[in-house]
């Protein structure tokens, strides 16, 4: 297998099965090099989250290897791939009591002693880089020492997005980061994500599941069902047949055996950490 | 592409519908022998006979019958306890380098005349002797020492608390399933917490104060040592229930296990340990009166000398300022819990 140089993420041969048997990733293949936004579009239970996880090992795969710039996911490396990995969750994640500041400055842990941490006393350029991508993400100065459970949802994302960045990540996983928010701000938290990402030339995986906006902002689609990659091109090759193929059978496939919810994926691979 | 058909749900069978009732027999035959247990054990707690003394005080108090052992036991106590004891007087004779110029604030000296009447060896007559002597009267005195010594327990409770916070911290570490090292430590670390917990107050500090004499330094540590068993098992708890999705997004870059407690579970717990703590800040202050009584420091020692001396009216000055101290500790903790919040 030869890597091109520009080859950011590279996922050989994914698989991955729950311990009750289900088959969440079948042999996934995916190769998005420097600088791409790369959107996953499928239903619920596709395995989207699962394989976005897969990159910074917060799911161990059954089967075949993960790599990062340059980097093989292994548990030696992890400490040090995840650094260079940033994240966007769908539900934030952020510690709601903590102030945004608190939250922002978490971002660059990695990177912060352990006194330092303790303390709470960070670097004045980290101080000052927490600052600017809170201004950045269009937050004023007041929010700084707000609750971050107080802001609104989009609010809370944008927190989400400026911690992502305190570390220059080469690479940011965006699972889902707009599906609990109203359309126009999700187009706003989008256009921030692929803006921020664009000034540092990181790669994005961004799974999502509305149409309209993948094929706004992704420089590359990857459609998956069932575990697998049943779809990869550009925005426009994602014609309409091709949509309702994808999103065929998922109708009522949530509460059906093999077709796991995402929030119970989710769960079981957070308990197996 | 993968166009598969798309399966159907099987055509639903009719449908058995059945709503029980709550209970059966088997329900009552339990209920009848849960009853039959308490009556049995209510027996040996002596709890007829409680019901039986507490309805003839009952009658008593409201003239139906004229004898009652329980009113006549509360009334002999409620008399020789109230008032409360609050002034002090001692012999100046008896006081070293006394100063009458430098006495307590309200403080005065008095002259008292005692008279005893004395045979007299030559005459064989009773006669009955006056002797002056001079007392300084000192109207709070008693309360002085009463405060005094609330505030040593208040010390003791204190640093009982201290001991007890940082021995338990490490130990919920330890004892927090998803951040323990292993299972052998989390099973160590469980069963010291346990160990902590099980053995009371009172009995480790019987222990100590034979190891370290009397005073307060069995007292903290028998404080300090019970309470870091409760403070390790709710912490540790806490943090095994704390929200895990902003413990995920710190593991997702790296942060590593001690960071990730520090900025996403510590933010999340700190109200609940705070009250935690305050709880057993409440708690310590009210056991520090109690193991007093084995000579641990403190306001128990002094209430257990007056009890066994039969000074019910000091001991009920210490019980006042025992409640005092408690209700304002409380008020206390619960102003500082507010704000936290």
């Amino acid at each position: 297998m030869s890597q091109t140089p520009t080859s950011m993420v590279k996922l050989s041969a994914i698989d991955k099965t729950w311990a009750d048997g289900t088959r969440a990733l079948n042999s996934v293949d995916l190769e998005v090099p420097e600088g791409q936004f790369c959107v996953i579009l499928g239903p619920s239970g596709a395995g989207k989250s699962t394989l976005l996880r897969s990159v910074n090992g917060l799911m161990r795969p059954t089967g075949g290897n993960v790599r990062v710039d340059g980097l093989e996911l292994s548990s030696a490396s992890e400490r040090e791939l995840r650094r260079r990995v940033a994240m966007i969750h769908q539900h934030f994640n952020l510690a709601t009591r903590a102030s945004v500041a608190a939250n922002v400055l978490s971002g660059a842990l990695p990177e912060v002693s352990m006194a330092r941490a303790l303390c709470g006393w960070f670097h004045p350029e980290q101080r000052k880089k927490a600052c600017h991508y809170l201004e950045r993400v269009g937050l004023k100065p007041e929010h700084l020492h707000r609750r971050a459970g107080e802001l609104s949802g989009g609010q809370q994302q944008r927190v989400g997005i400026a911690r992502a960045f305190m570390l220059d990540p080469k690479v940011v996983l965006a699972d889902e980061p707009v599906a609990s928010l109203d359309p126009q701000i999700s187009r706003d938290i989008l256009t921030l994500l692929k803006d921020a990402a664009r000034e540092l030339n990181a790669t994005v995986i961004c799974s999502l599941h509305q149409v309209d906006l993948a094929r706004e902002f992704g420089d590359r689609i990857v459609g998956m069902r069932s575990g697998e990659i049943v779809f990869d091109g550009a925005p426009e090759e994602f014609d309409d047949q091709r949509l309702s193929r994808l999103y065929q059978n998922a109708d009522w496939g949530d509460g059906q055996p093999g077709q796991v919810p995402e929030d119970s994926l989710e769960l079981d691979s957070a308990g197996g950490m | 592409m993968n166009t598969r058909p798309i399966p159907v749900p099987p055509q639903g069978s009719r449908l058995h519908w059945h709503l029980d009732q709550p209970f059966r027999l088997k329900h009552l035959v339990i209920a009848v022998l849960i009853l039959a247990l308490l009556l049995i054990t209510g027996h040996r707690t002596e709890m007829d006979r409680m019901v039986t003394m507490t309805t003839q005080a009952v009658g008593n108090l409201v003239g139906l019958n004229d004898e009652s052992q329980v009113v006549r036991g509360l009334s002999k106590v409620a008399d020789s306890m109230w008032p409360p004891q609050m002034a002090t007087s001692e012999q100046v004779a008896r006081i070293n380098d006394f100063n009458a110029n430098d006495i307590p604030l309200f403080a005065r000296v008095e002259n008292r005349e005692t008279t005893t009447q004395r045979l007299n060896e030559d005459t064989l007559q009773l006669e009955s002797t006056t002797e002056t002597t001079e007392v300084l009267y000192d109207p709070l005195g008693y309360v002085k020492t009463v405060f005094g010594k609330m505030i040593e327990t208040l010390e003791i409770a204190l640093w009982g608390t201290l001991l007890a916070v940082s021995l338990s911290i490490p130990l919920a570490w330890f004892a927090a399933s998803n951040y323990s090292p292993n299972r052998v430590t989390y099973t160590l670390a469980r069963g010291f917490i346990s160990l902590l917990r099980s053995v009371p107050e009172l009995i480790v500090a019987l222990f100590l104060v034979l190891a370290y004499g009397f005073g307060p330094i069995a007292g903290v540590l028998a404080l300090g040592m019970h309470a870091a068993g409760f403070l390790g098992k709710f912490y540790a708890e806490d943090i095994e229930n704390a929200d895990k999705q902003p413990q995920e997004a710190l593991e997702a870059i790296g942060a590593g296990k001690i960071k990730t407690v520090l900025y996403a579970v510590m933010p999340q717990v700190l109200p609940q340990y705070v009250a935690y703590t305050a709880y057993i800040l409440d708690r310590n202050l009210r056991m520090a009166t109690v193991i007093g009584l084995v000579g641990a420091g403190g306001i128990g020692q002094e209430l257990k000398g007056r009890f066994d001396m039969y000074d019910y009216g000091h001991v009920m000055t210490i019980l006042i300022a025992i409640f005092l101290f408690v209700f304002l500790l409380d008020q206390l903790s619960a102003r500082i819990r507010s704000r936290m919040i």
